[in-house]
């Protein structure tokens, strides 16, 4: 494999079979609890009448954007976005405010209702296997994946090869790569035969929902400056809860900040 | 309901486990102490073992991560031709498997009624010694033909006939006539060889898929095989009563009405002969009976076939077109159990017979010696002793074409119940389930009632468990060593990755104790299952250290079988085979009707889904945490008719039993028919997490035998569907 300056994912509907083998690499590598999962299949499972039918499926997980929603919309620096590209989420930071949920435009991050507020890690999400990728390994979905639908690489070369695909086969490809520009690009690459909507895919534009956001914030500095510290608040009132060790005088703590 | 396992119990799992170890630690640990010494762990005891699955027959190789004496990841091994990195579902949830809170770890003595689950913890001496004294008693009272021995495709397997034949029992039961026996004993009369292999190189142009549902049905490497041959632009027409996934990446999905694929087979052959688009070089040169073969498809026009099969004459003609246009990079995928009726034989047989018009061998098809390697050692024994009652199973006074070690496990099922030719009194069954894999669970269940004595080797108290007297605790496949396993050049190894937990043992040492026990010692001439290896590589002259490092042995360049000859009678392909014809079969595939449900029924479809094997991985919670609900489809259409919503609880019946299930209503199967996911709807709780989800095929299967390769025909069942 050639140095991969970013890390990106590719994934082809065409090749993909449900077979969710990816699915179960990722809860045994990640340690997931057996309610949930990082990875899920979404879109139009079979369509039509019988015996005119399709069926296409995707696996989803987080898109690793480019500009990551939630890590904008995150008052506390939960998110980080590495440079080489996986977006990574840190739990003891995590205020369990739940707006990287509301942010993220493709429903990735998952929030475990379960959990008091000193348990922490409320969020669960796809890391990018960095345990993995930083020690040359594939990350556990695509290296099980049998019919390589999910492939990994760095995002440039990536692109090339789902071009080059797409192009060679017009009449199987939707001619499109989605997540080349979709929010401001993302380091999950998808193809398919059929429209990506039919995959569960928002349809988005190039500009990145932050930066559209960020600017109309900025231009209301007071609201900006308020919404700021009444975050701030919550944010102080939350770290000196996470240091509390008893759950019940927590929540007292909390009911008394909302006052 | 069902269970599943959070992180905090996993954990405690974990912790569990760690005790047992620190306390068993007072002893040097073999598995990780030999794991050390060949450089898989570090000091702490962490690394990379190779070895190879067992959550289907394919057998991947895999590379286990093990962590403080656990395993906590399996890998595909790239070096394995069956896995290339890649595992599926099954194989990527396999620890589990050895993780199963329901696992087994000591022996157990029943104390209760039969299936009443009451057993009691015994020692490895007190099981073993029970389990020989009651097989001699029972050699001593009616002789060694009644005991009964079974076992499923397995690498100790040959110990475990060892064991059978030094007992001196015909009666052996397999569990091939309940999957190919069809594609196995047409395969044997065509060609010599139970399967050939299948090429798919780059240039593979068309692929004829009956019923092989390849894309859920996973074989890891030929999965991949086939997606990439689709990538490359390869046309796949597919024969399915039901859309399934390998139907939606087909180039061309043919819903045909279930049995008659036969009809459309040889159809095919009748264009491809009548309009001598057969590679005509070929057939004469390595062919016999072209004549006979002509005479008869003569007479099956693709008109005769189109309202049999529910597809176009014109359809039937183009697809006859195409093949001969792409031949010889064509391939007509046998499948494994193509079809299940009465007539699945004739079936299996066009298919092949159709592959050697179109002149694939040596291109997309070629010999394959199977799993055996000449190449191995072995260690010495005596032979075995003459046998001379009669099997229960038939074979060969009742089916005379069907191999020995393969045999009629339903037939022989039904022999127990009658008594006919004479009545078995114990059985012994290994890593094997027949109370959920053979037809008709009552049935089964009515000749576990004639046996006086069973015993059964698993990890798991699965259903044939339950109702056994006692149950001997294997070693799981990440917990043991097993023969050698033979794939192309290459020998591969599979070995412990981590110590057995409890008491369980390997089978290899299973079978040597017993062995021992019933004076049989001179079988088992190995200490143990190091010392059997080092015999198996002898040969070969590698160290077992060497291979265990590796992961594999190399076996010497074939230079066996020439490339065009044929291990039949007439050394050549046999379109006409007098062997058959000899013992009153017709000699060349013949049209024969199978029977139809009746106004009002359906056809029981089961099949493959990607997340389960068979009757045995239910119980995983990681695969249960991402199987679908297993339900019974039913068309859409029909189900509004019948005034059914999908989610509704319905009741099937089929003349075996019934059974109790949700619907799905669905567009994705002929209106004729339902499906049903096999494997579910088990009577053990013993398996907590299987327990009482989904519905069991087996107790609507009924039992039907083609009569010439001992098939059960498996879709041959009809069932009635009412609202619950």
């Amino acid at each position: 494999m050639t140095e991969i300056k970013h890390h990106a994912y590719l994934f082809d509907a065409t090749r993909c079979i449900d077979c969710r083998a990816c699915m179960v690499a990722c809860s045994v590598e990640n340690n997931i609890e057996m309610d949930k999962t990082r990875i899920w299949v979404a879109g139009l499972g079979v369509t039509g009448e019988f015996p005119n039918l399709k069926r296409g499926t995707m696996v989803y997980h987080c898109m690793h954007c480019e500009h990551p929603d939630c890590m904008s919309a995150c008052p506390v620096g939960a998110y980080t976005k590495r440079e080489d590209g996986p977006v990574l989420y840190n739990p003891d930071k995590c205020i369990g405010c739940r707006y990287c949920m509301n942010a993220c435009p493709f429903g990735v991050p998952h929030f475990d209702y379960d959990k008091g507020i000193v348990d922490g890690a409320f969020i669960d999400k796809c890391t990018f296997c960095p345990q993995r990728i930083d020690n040359g390994q594939e990350p556990a979905c695509v290296q099980t994946c049998p019919t390589d639908a999910l492939e990994y690489g760095d995002r440039e070369e990536l692109l090339k090869k789902a071009h080059e695909r797409i192009a060679a086969h017009p009449d199987r490809y939707i001619q499109h790569v989605y997540g080349e520009f979709e929010n401001g690009g993302t380091s999950y690459l998808i193809i398919s035969h059929v429209p990506f909507e039919q995959l569960g895919l928002p349809t988005l534009p190039e500009t990145p929902i932050n930066q559209v956001s960020e600017t109309t914030v900025g231009l209301t500095l007071p609201v900006a400056l308020g919404w700021g510290a009444a975050l701030t608040a919550v944010t102080a009132g939350v770290s000196l809860l996470k240091q509390k060790s008893s759950a019940a005088s927590g929540k007292e703590k909390k009911a008394e900040e909302k006052k | 309901m069902t269970q599943t396992l959070s992180r905090r119990d996993f954990l405690k799992l974990g912790a569990a486990a760690g005790t047992a170890l620190a306390v068993g630690s007072l002893l040097p640990a073999p598995v990780a102490e030999a794991a050390r010494q060949a450089g898989f762990l570090d000091s702490k005891g962490d690394g990379y073992i190779p070895s190879m699955c067992e959550m289907c027959v394919w057998r991947c190789g895999l590379i286990a991560k093990v962590k403080d004496g656990r395993v906590v990841k399996l890998d595909g091994n790239p070096e394995h031709p069956h896995s290339r990195g890649n595992l599926c579902p099954r194989g990527q949830s396999g620890l589990m498997n050895t993780y199963d809170p329901d696992r087994i770890l000591t022996p157990l003595i029943r104390v209760g009624k039969r299936g009443e689950g009451k057993f009691r913890k015994a020692s490895w001496d007190e099981a073993l010694d029970l389990v020989a004294s009651k097989m001699l008693e029972i050699k001593e009272k009616y002789g060694p033909e009644a005991m009964v021995f079974s076992s499923t495709h397995n690498l100790s397997q040959v110990q475990f006939e060892n064991l059978l034949y030094a007992f001196g029992s015909p009666n052996y039961g397999t569990q091939r006539s309940l999957c190919f026996n069809a594609m196995i004993v047409s395969n044997l009369m065509t060609y010599g060889m139970e399967e050939p292999a299948r090429i798919y190189d780059d240039k593979l142009k068309y692929i004829l898929l009956t019923g092989r549902n390849l894309l859920e049905a996973i074989s890891t490497s030929e999965t991949h095989d086939l997606i990439m041959a689709i990538d490359r632009g390869a046309k796949v027409v597919y024969l399915d009563p039901r859309f399934t996934k390998t139907a939606a990446k087909a180039s061309e999905w043919l819903p045909i009405k279930p049995g008659m694929d036969l009809a459309f087979h040889l159809a095919l052959l009748h264009v491809i002969i009548k309009e001598r688009l057969y590679n005509r070089a070929f057939v004469e040169e390595h062919t016999v009976g072209f004549d006979e073969l002509k005479k008869e498809v003569s007479r099956y026009t693709p008109e005769w076939a189109a309202p049999i099969t529910g597809i176009p004459a014109e359809t039937i003609t183009r697809i006859a077109h195409e093949l001969a246009e792409a031949a010889p990079h064509v391939l007509v995928h046998n499948g494994w159990r193509t079809s299940n009726f009465v007539n699945s034989f004739h079936t299996q047989r066009a298919i092949s017979i159709l592959n050697a018009l179109l002149g694939n061998w040596g291109v997309t098809m070629t010999a394959s010696a199977g799993e055996e390697s000449g190449a191995l050692g072995a260690p010495p024994q005596p032979p075995f002793p003459r046998v001379s009652a009669l099997r229960l199973d038939g074979v060969p006074w009742k089916y005379p074409v069907v191999p020995l070690k393969i045999g009629v496990f339903q037939e022989l099922r039904d022999n127990i119940v009658k008594g006919d030719p004479y009545t078995p009194h114990g059985w012994f069954i290994a890593r094997q389930n027949p109370v959920l894999s053979l037809p008709d669970r009552a049935k089964t269940l009515e000749a576990f009632g004639k046996m006086d004595f069973i015993v059964t080797i698993d990890i798991l108290m699965n259903d044939t468990a339950w109702f056994s007297d006692v149950i001997l605790p294997e070693a799981s496949y990440l917990e043991r060593y097993d023969p050698l396993l033979p794939v192309g050049d290459k020998a591969f190894l599979r070995q412990p990755v981590i110590e057995p937990q409890g008491e369980a043992k390997s089978a290899l040492w299973i079978y040597k104790q017993l062995g021992e026990r019933l004076g049989l010692g001179d079988y088992f001439q190995y200490q143990d299952e190091e010392d059997y290896l080092r015999y198996q590589l002898k040969p070969l002259g590698v160290s077992l250290e060497e291979v265990k490092a590796k992961g594999y042995a190399e076996l010497p360049a074939g230079g066996g079988e020439a490339e065009f000859s044929w291990n039949t009678p007439s050394g050549k392909i046999e379109l006409y085979s007098d062997t058959l014809a000899k013992v009153g079969f017709p000699g060349v595939p013949t049209w024969v009707e199978p029977p139809q449900p009746a106004e009002g029924q359906f056809y029981l479809l089961t099949g493959k889904v990607a997340q389960q094997t068979q009757f045995g991985t239910q119980n995983n919670q990681l695969l249960r945490k991402y199987s679908d609900e297993p339900r019974l489809w039913m068309n859409a259409k029909t189900a509004a008719q019948k005034g059914l919503q999908d989610g509704d609880w319905v009741k099937v019946t089929s003349k075996a039993g019934s059974a109790h299930i949700r619907l799905l209503a669905t567009e994705a199967i002929r209106p004729d028919c339902v499906y049903m996911t096999p494997g579910y709807g088990h009577l053990s709780k013993g398996l907590t997490t299987a327990f009482g989800l989904g519905a069991s095929d087996s107790v609507l299967h009924e039992t039907y035998t083609d009569p010439i390769s001992g098939s059960q025909a498996l879709s041959q069942t009809f069932v009635t569907v009412e609202k619950a």
